[in-house]
């Protein structure tokens, strides 16, 4: 019979894809969250209990990516599998998919979703909160998951139909592009909320104070982007930038 | 949240902004989540776990800060004022990096359930090896979830300490609330990378702060 993954089993290896990083380690990395999700092919694939311990064990070398790349990387790697399972691939091609395609697909992830997608759908969950009130974390979530959960089932779709050339489709995408316009946003949307905050909360300073107050805050965030920028560690402008204002609460 | 972080899914529902504010709703005050969290979630806005290098703890400082404020709230018999939220800030900003060292330590943990696995396949028992992947979660949640706990059971001591404070003591934390943020909003634009990020910055803040200043005038007028 031919060996063949049935969908019910490429579900559940999905499911067991979101756990990628539970088992982190220095060294090993992502390993046991890989050895995890592609725990339930074995059987489909190999009749012998010695061919699956096999298949685990080529699994067992360092694995990391960025958690929703590996997506692509579970996927594309049971597309080589269920190839060797035929008898119409072999082990190096699963070693070499691994080897050559983690390190790019980690270096997409992190600068589209943990360096642009995240902090532009944050800062305009955060510009959100005077419109929305509570209700504006529950905007970032509904903003942020529906980029995340599309982006997670294609990639595993996409790396088991195609393997190692899921990367033209993910050329097609022109991910750099959208990154450079989501960090603008970031940019224009957290300057906002410096700004709402000194209105909203200037005003707590007291009556006719309360405009200067508003003014020299914004100074502050013009010198704060400066200072981050000088390597000027963060929390040390947080604690300054509060000492500044409390001692101009005792001295105003 | 705390395994949510990081060893499962990672749908956000730890980033501060939310984490914060569930963790107000819980404690029934809601602004008190809110206002912590929109500033953390500023200030680790540029934070992301690259090859294995992770940034501080982000959720850790949000979830603490917020149960202190609002069990300051709590305890004074309303909800919390911006001078506690601010002092739960001031106090509980360094724990980002806490969590940061407390991370590492739970990683280096992590690797005898590696060792675990690799001896499980060698005698073929395949699945005892996969299931060291959901073993290794567990030390995380014992240890932020009694973090939090903690940082909630400070909250009546702080209370007492606000309500006690001179009124030059309060004036400052209430100053501070709104200098935090704006500092946080620095943070958080320095570290977006935008290309010309600085005159984007510029032109946001003056078109908010123009809009507001219109919006009062014309309330007052």
């Amino acid at each position: 019979m031919t060996p063949s993954l049935p969908f019910f089993t490429l579900a559940r290896i999905a499911w067991r894809s979101l756990f990628i990083q539970a088992g982190f380690s220095p060294d090993a990395m992502q390993t046991l969250g890989l050895l995890y999700a592609l725990q339930p092919a074995w059987p489909h694939l190999y009749a012998e209990p010695e061919a699956q311990a096999a298949a685990s064990k080529r699994h067992l070398t360092p694995f990391n990516t960025h958690p929703y790349a590996a997506a692509a990387m579970v996927g594309g790697i049971l597309h080589y599998e269920l190839l060797l399972a035929r008898g119409e691939g072999n082990a190096e091609e699963i070693a070499h998919f691994k080897t050559t395609l983690m390190g790019p697909l980690a270096a997409l992830g992190d600068g589209f979703f943990w360096l642009s997608l995240r902090p532009a759908t944050g800062a305009v969950g955060v510009a959100l909160v005077p419109l929305l009130g509570e209700w504006a974390p529950v905007a970032f979530l509904v903003a942020y998951n529906f980029v995340h959960l599309v982006a997670r089932t294609w990639l595993f779709v996409e790396g088991y139909e195609l393997g190692a050339r899921v990367v033209p489709r993910l050329k097609e995408l022109k991910v750099p592009t959208w990154s450079n316009r989501l960090r603008t946003v970031t940019a224009a949307a957290s300057a906002g909320v410096g700004a709402w905050l000194t209105q909203r909360f200037g005003a707590l300073t007291g009556g006719e104070s309360a405009l200067l107050a508003a003014l020299v805050c914004f100074g502050l965030g013009a010198v704060g982007v400066w200072m981050v920028e000088k390597k000027v560690p963060p929390l040390a402008l947080l604690y300054g930038a509060a000492g500044l204002a409390g001692t101009a609460s005792v001295l105003w | 949240m705390a395994l949510e972080r990081r060893a499962f899914l990672q749908a956000m529902f730890s980033r501060p902004l939310v984490a914060a504010t569930v963790e107000g709703v819980l404690l029934g005050d809601v602004l008190s989540g809110l206002y912590v969290g929109l500033v953390f979630e500023l200030f680790f806005l540029g934070g992301a776990s690259l090859g294995g290098a992770h940034p501080d703890h982000d959720t850790l400082p949000a979830v603490s800060a917020a149960s202190m404020a609002a069990a300051m709230g709590i305890s004074s018999g309303a909800d919390a004022t911006p001078a506690m939220w601010a002092l739960a800030i001031l106090i509980c900003a360094p724990f980002g990096r806490s969590g940061l060292w407390l991370e590492n330590r739970l990683d280096k943990r992590a690797r005898k359930y590696f060792g675990r696995a690799v001896r499980a396949t060698d005698s073929g028992e395949l699945g005892r090896a996969a299931r060291q992947n959901l073993r290794a979660m567990w030390p995380q949640f014992v240890f932020y979830g009694l973090l939090c706990a903690a940082a909630a059971a400070s909250g009546p001591t702080l209370a007492s300490f606000v309500a006690s404070a001179p009124a030059s003591v309060l004036r400052a934390l209430t100053w501070s609330y709104p200098a935090m943020g704006v500092a946080a909003a620095a943070v958080a634009v320095a570290a977006s990378h935008a290309a010309r990020k600085n005159s984007i910055a510029f032109l946001s803040a003056s078109v908010t702060a123009a809009v507001m200043v219109a919006l009062r005038l014309r309330g007052e007028g």
